[in-house]
């Protein structure tokens, strides 16, 4: 099951809401000796649901991630309480879990490879359980965090199923640090402000997702799905598409992950921060998906040594698994390798004058080499890169043609909505009432309110309409 | 209350109403729009269950079939329409279809086998080509789907009438006629490059014919009124207008009688807003409706009998029912987006209809549903007129033509259909079959891949129930 779902939005979330609604009215009768009330029928629910959430996708796999629950809780256990091997229960229990992220993702992956290689081994043909990538991180991130001392160890079964399994960010993230979440999942409150808050960010989430990033990815696989692009104009197109449609597919996800989490009272990490504003390609990954990167710095980066030895080493490794943790093919090692060379570039070269040149070149020469790791990151087949980086070089094909100029102005003011949806908004909209001769009225709370409102209702509805039929309806960070 | 109370409150109550419509209202169980049945909700099994095929067809049913689906989408039409740059200049625009997955042309490709491999892979190329352009605003709006066949795809179509001429010999007169598309005469310049010209592939198919054939050429016909409606605006198919030319042109090659339209009754559908609405899901068709006319012969009488074909999801015919009357032209109500089906009603039928006319001429059509506009203007021709999907036939075709003392048989597809390796196999198949529903086999037939194979490169509903079908398969 997905956010941008029907089924979910009209059937799951409503069932769920009641019920969630009911578990807190349950657990206040349940008040805590510190009078603080409890959470474990609401956690209990929220269990419940997570797993038919995730069953309703998995009915088979859930059961693996079950296995993986009941794995790390036990080295958790172990971490915990071993005072002279603590390293090497974390070391077995971080191994389990690449163990099952490497059965369950890279073995094909290797099996093909070495078999390119001429080794013939066998090709296992073993499904992709859906989001195995997040959850197996975050069993890592657990792990971590107990050996360090840096969160207490989960003492109950239950609570660690609930950190693992917890359906708003369970497929496609945010990471969520088990040290970020470990006292809400015994203590939290959600007030008005938190609902409020975060009804909003979910639609907003489901807008970006629905209105955006579905159209957009209608465009792009008309240009980038069917074999070599027709003209460059039509490679640009596509790229541009999907550049859009990848950010806002991402991000309206976390969003709703964030907005469904603080509605039940947790906080998770912001995973976006304006990322097509970079001025470098350092700078974009400070933007983009920072759960991921802040992992990798944190549990590989760092333990590796950091800046304070074979850095050079340490830099490669980390875009090596960003881009192989993206999916089980040549194109992602090559688009991890892309940037961690660029960025090793940038550490010596562009972020020492970054302040001497103009910011709008900063921003094309960002933004263009972070198009063309698109164009790494898409095509899977390499025949098809190639002809695509041939089309979008201009060495092929015509120089426009009629359905990608067809694309523009039919699609012309969702281009422009999805461009301006890149920018800091709410910031900009701050400024402008400050500059306006009425400005205070604008950011009075009854304006900033009725604002609100017509958004989310817009919002909802846009993207009801927009779901019922639809086809294209999957999140592309699903599949990672 | 708080100003997050008071957003909570409405939104949480706009929520919860919308909720309850979309899950207690009653389901939609048919598109007008899409002219088709919406999903079913699925079967149970534990299989299905394990494999998680049940939670996604639960999943998909419920979105397929939301209460009030099409305003919903007519909304989301809407909200598609306003993106576009509205330049004021003469409005031409693509809808690009969505890539159809290579293993279905292999599928194909592998099914079809026989002796004209490089012919069956350069149809199914046609298969997955397609998208529609777009041309004109208001009452000038027109849908023009895109022709990607190369010039050899309509040989094994010819093959198929060169076959029939082999097989039934010099008693029967055998004619072919490859029916162009819209996109060949009304296509903007600007968008010429998003189709391949169609006078190529017919010539060819033209060329290829045996001696024992006879070609009707319809292009110059059509061509030469091309400032008449010919064809239908809002809809993949021709006018009636457009047939008329065709059978006049083919009673011309076949060298018996033919009436005038003064011989006809015109009548009008009004408001008709054909598949293109649908298959592009533009408003603009929507807003722009147009009369689909038709004729009907009056100085003649005439009648019909149908055997209908039951046919299962994989489109195989299951049964056919014993035979029955029924009229010949179907009623449409001002405003129905079935008109088209004005003519036999169905794709999913044997009709034979005998007629008054002198001579002795008896014509059996092997048609898609471009065909079925056809024989109405032939009653004044043909003592007796039979007409034969090209897709639904469950009779013994050689013994069928002799029970029948057939003396002409036309070959008459559009060009998508032409093009198609399935129409070839369908018409070879039709000779040799046993003429009895078969059992149902444990695997999916070569059929099944047919109609996957017929069903349109845009994501077009390959099965309509009011019998219209799709692009690539009429």
């Amino acid at each position: 099951m997905v956010f941008s779902d029907l089924f979910f939005l009209y059937v799951f979330l409503p069932a769920f809401a009641l019920c969630y609604a009911a578990a807190g009215a349950a657990d206040r009768l349940r008040r805590s000796p510190e009078g603080a009330p409890a959470c474990s029928v609401r956690n209990l629910t929220l269990t419940l649901f997570s797993l038919v959430f995730y069953a309703w996708g998995e009915p088979v796999y859930v059961f693996l991630m079950l296995f993986c629950v009941a794995m790390n809780y036990a080295a958790g256990l172990l971490v915990d309480r071993c005072t002279r091997r603590r390293r090497a229960a974390l070391a077995a229990g971080v191994a389990g879990n690449v163990a099952v992220l490497g059965l369950f993702k890279y073995a094909g992956f290797a099996c093909r490879s070495l078999a390119a290689l001429g080794l013939d081994l066998p090709e296992p043909h073993i499904a992709l359980p859906i989001g195995i990538s997040f959850y197996t991180f975050q069993s890592i991130s657990y792990l971590v965090d107990v050996y360090r001392r840096e969160a207490p160890c989960q003492r109950r079964l239950g609570g660690l199923l609930l950190y693992i399994s917890m359906f708003p960010q369970l497929i496609a993230g945010p990471i969520v640090r088990y040290d970020a979440v470990a006292r809400e999942i015994t203590q939290r409150r959600a007030s008005a402000a938190d609902v409020a808050d975060g009804v909003f960010r979910f639609l907003v989430g489901l807008g970006k997702k629905v209105v955006l990033a579905n159209q957009l990815s209608e465009i792009s696989t008309a240009f980038l799905a069917g074999g070599a692009p027709a003209s460059t104009l039509a490679a640009w197109t596509g790229i541009a598409a999907f550049t859009l449609q990848i950010y806002f597919d991402f991000s309206g996800y976390s969003d709703m992950a964030i907005g469904l989490g603080r509605c039940l009272g947790f906080h998770f990490p912001e995973n976006f921060r304006h990322p097509y504003c970079c001025t470098s390609v350092t700078d974009f990954w400070r933007r983009w998906h920072i759960s991921l990167g802040s992992f990798f710095r944190d549990y590989v980066y760092i333990p590796m040594g950091g800046n304070r030895r074979h850095q050079g080493l340490n830099i490669m490794t980390v875009w090596l698994l960003t881009g192989l943790w993206h999916g089980a093919s040549w194109n992602f090692v090559l688009w991890g390798l892309w940037f961690g060379v660029i960025v090793t570039l940038e550490k010596y070269t562009l972020l020492r004058v970054a302040q001497r040149i103009p910011r709008v070149l900063l921003h094309v020469y960002s933004l263009t080499l972070v198009v063309a790791g698109w164009g790494l990151f898409y095509f899977e087949d390499f025949a098809a890169m190639h002809a695509f980086f041939a089309a979008i070089c201009g060495l092929t094909g015509d120089a426009a043609d009629f359905a990608a100029r067809s694309a523009l102005t039919d699609s012309f003011w969702l281009w422009v909505a999805a461009l301006l949806c890149c920018l800091p908004l709410r910031r900009a909209a701050a400024t402008l009432a400050d500059c306006l001769p009425g400005g205070r009225l604008l950011r009075a709370p009854a304006a900033v309110l009725a604002a609100r409102l017509v958004l989310s209702v817009a919002l909802l509805a846009a993207s009801t309409a927009l779901l019922v039929g639809a086809t294209n309806n999957a999140f592309i960070y699903t599949r990672f | 209350m708080s100003h997050n109370k008071a957003y909570i409150a409405v939104v949480g109550t706009i929520f919860a109403a919308a909720a309850a419509v979309l899950d207690f209202f009653p389901r939609s169980a048919y598109s007008e729009l899409e002219k088709r049945e919406l999903s079913a909700f699925p079967v149970f099994s534990a299989d299905s269950l394990r494999s998680g095929a049940f939670t996604r067809a639960v999943s998909a049913w419920f979105s397929d079939t939301e209460p009030f689906r099409d305003a919903f989408m007519t909304f989301s039409m809407k909200l598609k329409d306003w993106q576009r740059l509205r330049t004021g200049a003469g409005r031409v625009t693509f809808h690009a279809a969505e890539p159809v997955a290579a293993a279905g042309a292999t599928a194909d490709s592998a099914a079809v086998g026989g002796p004209q491999p490089a012919v069956v892979d350069e149809n199914a190329r046609i298969v997955n080509s397609g998208g529609i352009v777009i041309a004109g605003e208001g009452g000038r709006i027109r849908g023009l789907v895109a022709f990607g066949g190369g010039t050899a795809g309509c040989k094994a179509y010819a093959d198929a009438a060169n076959l029939y001429a082999e097989t039934f010999g010099p008693s029967v007169r055998v004619y072919l006629m490859v029916i162009p598309t819209a996109i060949e005469f009304y296509c903007p310049p600007s968008a010429a490059r998003c189709t391949r010209p169609q006078r190529p592939v017919i010539e060819e198919a033209h060329a290829r014919l045996a001696h024992g054939v006879r070609a009707v050429d319809v292009y110059p016909v059509l061509q030469a009124h091309a400032g008449e409606d010919i064809y239908l605006r809002t809809d993949h198919h021709w006018a009636p207008l457009g047939a008329y030319y065709a059978a006049r042109e083919f009673a011309r090659v076949a060298g018996v009688a033919f009436r005038g339209l003064d011989a006809y009754e015109r009548r009008v559908v009004r408001r008709y807003v054909g598949s293109m609405y649908g298959y592009s899901r533009e408003i603009g068709f929507k807003d722009a409706p147009e009369d689909f006319v038709f004729y009907v012969p009056h100085e003649t009488s005439y009648t019909t009998t149908y055997v209908d074909y039951t046919v299962d999801d994989s489109f195989r015919i299951t049964a056919e029912s014993r035979p029955h009357g029924g009229p010949f032209f179907q009623r449409y109500r001002d405003g129905s987006s079935g008109a088209y089906c004005t003519f036999m009603g169905s794709d999913k039928r044997l009709t034979k209809v005998e007629t008054s006319a002198p001579g002795g001429r008896r014509l059996l059509i092997l048609k898609d549903s471009f065909g079925n506009a056809l024989p109405g203007y032939l009653f004044y021709s043909f003592e007796e007129i039979h007409v034969v999907d090209s897709r639904y036939f469950l009779k013994n075709m050689k013994a069928y033509v002799a029970e029948n003392d057939i003396t002409d048989i036309l070959f008459a597809n559009n060009i998508f259909k032409a093009s198609s390796p399935a129409t070839y196999r369908n018409y070879v198949r039709f000779l040799s079959q046993p003429g009895t529903v078969p059992p149902r086999p444990a695997a999916p037939p070569a059929d099944a891949a047919d109609a996957h194979e017929a069903a349109p490169a845009a994501g077009l509903p390959a099965e309509t129930a009011a019998g219209n079908d799709s692009i690539t398969a009429s």
